[in-house]
């Protein structure tokens, strides 16, 4: 193993300029009695865009370019801009994701204390809200991967709700 | 001398009464009094909105010059500095504590608030479409936002109003603080407790930001270098008040040295020269009075302009001084001058009565104080300057001053076809404009200077205060009824958003629902155990747990019980915000309610007129200004007209012969042209004041043609008089002349007229009018006496 680490994995990381995903995502919250359940596509262009595309059980849009989060096809029926930093409850999760997908250690420093455990092809990073708008809202996301693969965002909200998306990569990206 | 004595105990008398009255007089600087009386009530009410409104309350303010960081850090230490300070209602800088008011306000009432509080809403298919929903959203990539609030707000009335409420919306937030969209600039609301036009209060809330700015930028490390903009209605009359100040300050200065230069020169006698202010004084104050008693109030124009347009009366007593021969006592003089200068005066008087007719109330002021003020300062003239002059006072320095135009004077006959051919270029001038000779853009007549619109431009782009041109306005007779009918427009004009005719609007009843539909919505509620048990049948299929919206059931019955809202309940930035659209208005309510982004405004009118909605009118701001301006114009143009018609006729009266009229008339017809021909170049073209100042022109010239056309008795007499009309056009063109170095508009239009037109009248009617007398090239006789050989037909005998 030598030198594996946190900058070597970001590293890893950074290189990735492209990848798309199947996602399930299972979720626990405590006012409902059953989980729900989504799944959808994911999409990754590197450094700051993100695509998440739910298909089941209603599709929804949800496109994040720069600090700029379009969200489409809700409930509602609308499609909604806002700006990252005006909802810091989606705003630090969403960083930390984006912030490990594009491998940026410095942005993942600013939001959140980090950990890392586990060996190259089976690491965990877990990543502890710093800034007091997030932990009033998250707990702790953890994020496991093989690689420069995620396979796993978890997430504990303050209120004890949880969330677990699964990330199956699509073979015959562009690494 | 009981003839001295009486004349100067009247007046000493007059003085005490005038300054009796004046001492009582109201001071109005609200531009209501320079609207027409006929004005339609939605130019009114825009009128009154503009300088007393709640938009009068906001200041804007940009900080630029630093890096993001140290931008918002600055805004986050001046908006801390600044809340606790009494002067401000409301700081908003995009961080938590800006909205928490308006927030907290609109959570609390949500359920009399919104507009989605209907009996079908709580019935158990209308709670379990909300439900559905709302498991919907949870599952969805927004379920982080709405799940804290869902278990009080399952019916999510929360989300529709804070979409409602576009004014709770502001710019980009970076770090919890306004930034324009590039990141340059860090942004600031600000809602001063005192309204735009209390001045001192709005300096006052000025000082005190500047202080907060300064403050912030010595706390932060990197600040040193940030750069503070203000803007908005107060700023702008703090400034414009600032600059009128200074330029009127600077420049009656200079305009006082120069006048007095020139007369000390004239008169070397420090006595004569304050003397010769006495009727201009008593004329002023006289008319301040006669303005107090015939209106009830006298406006912060009409005192600074009316001085303006008696400037004339300084000429009275230059008249009086000059045209004394020496050894000869002042009684004499006047004997000989006083027809003309009586004249002289009834001429301006009679140009400026037009202006009484006129149906801006700003303007009929006016017209009464030039009037007053120039019957007595040529009483006092007449009646009480001649027993203060020192005996044997004789303006030493004045034949100097006369002669270059004497020069001119003998040369007149070759000058004649010089003066022709100028006069004819200018008419083929002014007949060859283009464009129109009026200037449109009413921002030529603000005094904001150019640059400071734009700032203003640019921070409200940045903040998305929008620049509103488009309002609809109605007048009723209480409040509640306009909350009424606000509601029956917000129907109308949400169709109209609906159809993409018009982007969004604001109406008073968003703020505060009118009491019947308070009443309704509240009724609209079930009672705790009918919601209860409507509830667990519409969650029956639902996964949600029991027990989840407890806080739901409480809110519901906490709502259907709580008072109404009034105006009262509202947070301070709501305040605000209703009363710029719902105004008490003498004995009614006028709602004015702004709509944003039309797309169609023929459309958006069309269908306001066709909902029948009692009394609503569509307003398009740029129009009704237009209007007016275009009402100011030809209003003036006609008053212009007849005030002329009525000169020539007294002419005619006074001097009673066609050619004599002609004689005076013509300099001033041609002076007239040229001055125009001459602001208009290069496609110019002419501002509102500018005819003021034509109107000026015959007032002040129509003097110097009649006293250039009085046939003197001999040639020493008509070098003094012409040294007189010489002595008084340098003193005007001084003092007009330095006021046209002014910025702001109406000094610098009037200014530049009246300098160059009573300069033109000067030196046209040396050439025209000077009538055949005996003229000897003799200025430097002055003072001796002459008898031309010719018998003088229209000199008055001596008392």
């Amino acid at each position: 193993m030598g030198d594996w680490g946190l900058p070597q994995l970001m590293r890893n990381l950074a290189q990735v300029k492209a990848a798309s995903a199947q996602f399930t995502e299972r979720k626990t919250v405590h006012m409902l009695s059953a989980p729900l359940v989504t799944s959808g596509m994911l999409n990754y262009i590197a450094p700051d865009r993100m695509q998440k595309i739910t298909v089941s059980p209603k599709p929804e849009r949800f496109v994040l370019d720069g600090d700029q989060v379009t969200i489409a096809g809700g409930p509602d029926k609308q499609v909604h801009t806002f700006s990252l930093a005006d909802y810091p409850q989606i705003g630090g999760l969403v960083e930390g994701i984006r912030a490990t997908l594009a491998g940026d250690l410095a942005a993942l420093d600013r939001f959140y204390v980090v950990q890392l455990s586990g060996d190259p092809s089976n690491w965990q990073l877990l990543l502890q809200p710093k800034d007091t708008d997030l932990t009033r809202f998250v707990k702790w996301i953890r994020i496991a991967g093989s690689r420069n693969r995620i396979v796993d965002v978890e997430t504990e909200d303050t209120d004890g709700d949880h969330s677990d998306m699964s990330i199956v990569e699509d073979a015959g990206d562009a690494r | 001398m009981p003839a001295r004595r009486l004349a100067l105990g009247v007046w000493l008398l007059a003085v005490v009464i005038c300054v009796g009255i004046v001492a009582r007089t109201h001071l109005r600087t609200d531009m209501t009094a320079f609207l027409p009386r006929s004005a339609s009530a939605a130019q009114q009410v825009l009128t009154e909105q503009v300088s007393n409104g709640a938009a009068s309350h906001l200041i804007l303010l940009g900080i630029e010059g630093a890096p993001p960081q140290i931008l918002v850090a600055v805004s986050k230490s001046m908006a801390a500095r600044l809340r606790p300070d009494a002067a401000f209602v409301d700081v908003s800088n995009g961080d938590d504590a800006s909205f928490a008011g308006v927030r907290d306000f609109v959570w609390r009432n949500r359920y009399v608030l919104s507009a989605g509080t209907t009996a079908d809403r709580f019935t158990v298919t209308g709670l379990h479409a909300a439900l559905a929903n709302d498991l919907e959203l949870l599952g969805s990539d927004v379920g982080m936002l709405i799940k804290q609030a869902l278990p009080s707000d399952p019916t999510g009335e929360l989300l529709t109003l804070l979409n409602q409420l576009a004014a709770a919306k502001g710019p980009r937030s970076r770090d919890g603080a306004w930034l324009s969209a590039d990141g340059s600039r860090a942004l600031l609301l600000v809602h001063t407790r005192a309204p735009g036009f209390d001045i001192d209060a709005q300096q006052h809330a000025l000082m005190l930001i500047g202080d907060a700015f300064d403050g912030a930028r010595a706390a932060i490390p990197g600040a040193k270098a940030a750069q503070l903009h203000e803007t908005g209605p107060g700023v702008f009359a703090v400034r414009t008040r600032d600059t009128t100040k200074r330029d009127a300050t600077r420049l009656s200065l200079l305009a006082t040295a120069a006048a007095a230069g020139l007369l000390a020169f004239a008169y070397r006698s420090p006595r004569v020269l304050l003397l010769g202010l006495l009727p201009v004084a008593s004329g002023a104050l006289a008319a301040v009075a006669a303005v107090s008693l015939g209106f009830g109030f006298v406006h912060g124009i009409t005192l600074g302009f009316g001085v303006t347009l008696i400037g004339e009366s300084v000429d009275y007593a230059i008249y009086l001084f000059t045209q004394t021969a020496r050894g000869d006592p002042a009684e004499v003089t006047l004997a000989r001058i006083w027809p003309t200068l009586r004249l002289g005066a009834l001429t301006s008087i009679v140009g400026f009565s037009a202006m009484l007719f006129s149906g801006f109330v700003g303007f009929a002021q006016l017209g009464l104080f030039s009037i007053v003020g120039l019957i007595v300062a040529a009483a006092v003239t007449r009646f009480a300057l001649p027993h203060l002059m020192p005996p044997g006072f004789f303006a030493a320095g004045a034949g100097i001053l006369a002669r270059p135009l004497l020069a001119v004077i003998n040369r007149r006959r070759r000058l004649r076809p010089l003066v022709a051919l100028v006069v004819m270029v200018g008419a083929v001038a002014l007949a060859l404009h283009r464009g129109g000779f009026w200037d449109k853009d009413l921002s030529h007549l603000s005094p904001i200077p150019a640059v400071d619109q734009t700032i203003d431009r640019t921070l409200r782009h940045d903040l998305g205060v929008p620049d509103l041109r488009y309002f609809a306005v109605f007048r009723t007779a209480d409040e509640q009824q306009a909350l009424e009918e606000s509601e029956s427009l917000a129907a109308t004009l949400q169709t109209l958003v609906v159809q993409r005719r018009l982007g969004g609007f604001d109406v008073p009843s968003q703020i505060l629902p009118s009491d019947g539909t308070q009443r309704a919505r509240r009724s609209a509620l079930p009672d705790a155990d009918t919601l209860r048990a409507r509830f667990d049948q519409a969650r029956a299929d639902l996964p949600f747990r029991p027990g989840t919206f407890d806080p739901f059931f409480r809110d519901v019955a906490a709502a259907k019980v709580a008072p109404l809202l009034t105006r009262a309940s509202l947070p301070p930035a709501l305040a605000l915000q209703l009363d710029s659209m719902l105004v008490h208005h003498g004995d009614g309510w006028d709602v004015i309610a702004p709509l944003r982004d039309v797309t169609d405004p023929a459309g958006v009118a069309a269908a306001i007129t066709a909902a029948q909605l009692p009394g609503v009118a569509f307003v398009d701001l740029d129009r009704e200004s237009d209007r007016l301006l275009h009402t100011f114009q030809n209003e003036a143009t006609l008053l212009a007209s007849i005030g002329s018609l009525a000169i020539l006729v007294l002419l005619f009266v006074g001097l009673k012969s066609p050619a004599r009229v002609v004689a005076v008339a013509t300099p001033l017809a041609a002076s007239v042209i040229v001055t125009a021909a001459l602001l208009t170049m290069d496609n110019g073209a002419l501002s509102i004041f500018m005819v003021v100042g034509f109107l000026l022109i015959v007032a002040v010239g129509s003097n110097y043609c009649l006293f250039f056309e009085r046939r003197d008795h001999d040639a020493v007499t008509q070098s003094r008089s012409v040294a007189s009309i010489v002595l008084a056009n340098l003193c005007t063109v001084s003092a007009y002349g330095l006021m046209s170095l002014s910025s702001i508009p109406v000094l610098h239009d009037i200014g530049i007229t009246v300098a160059i037109g009573t300069f033109l009248t000067l030196l046209f009617a040396a050439v025209v009018t000077t009538r055949d007398v005996a003229v000897q090239t003799a200025a430097d006789r002055i003072g001796l006496r002459m008898h031309s050989p010719r018998e003088e037909r229209d000199r008055l005998p001596l008392p």
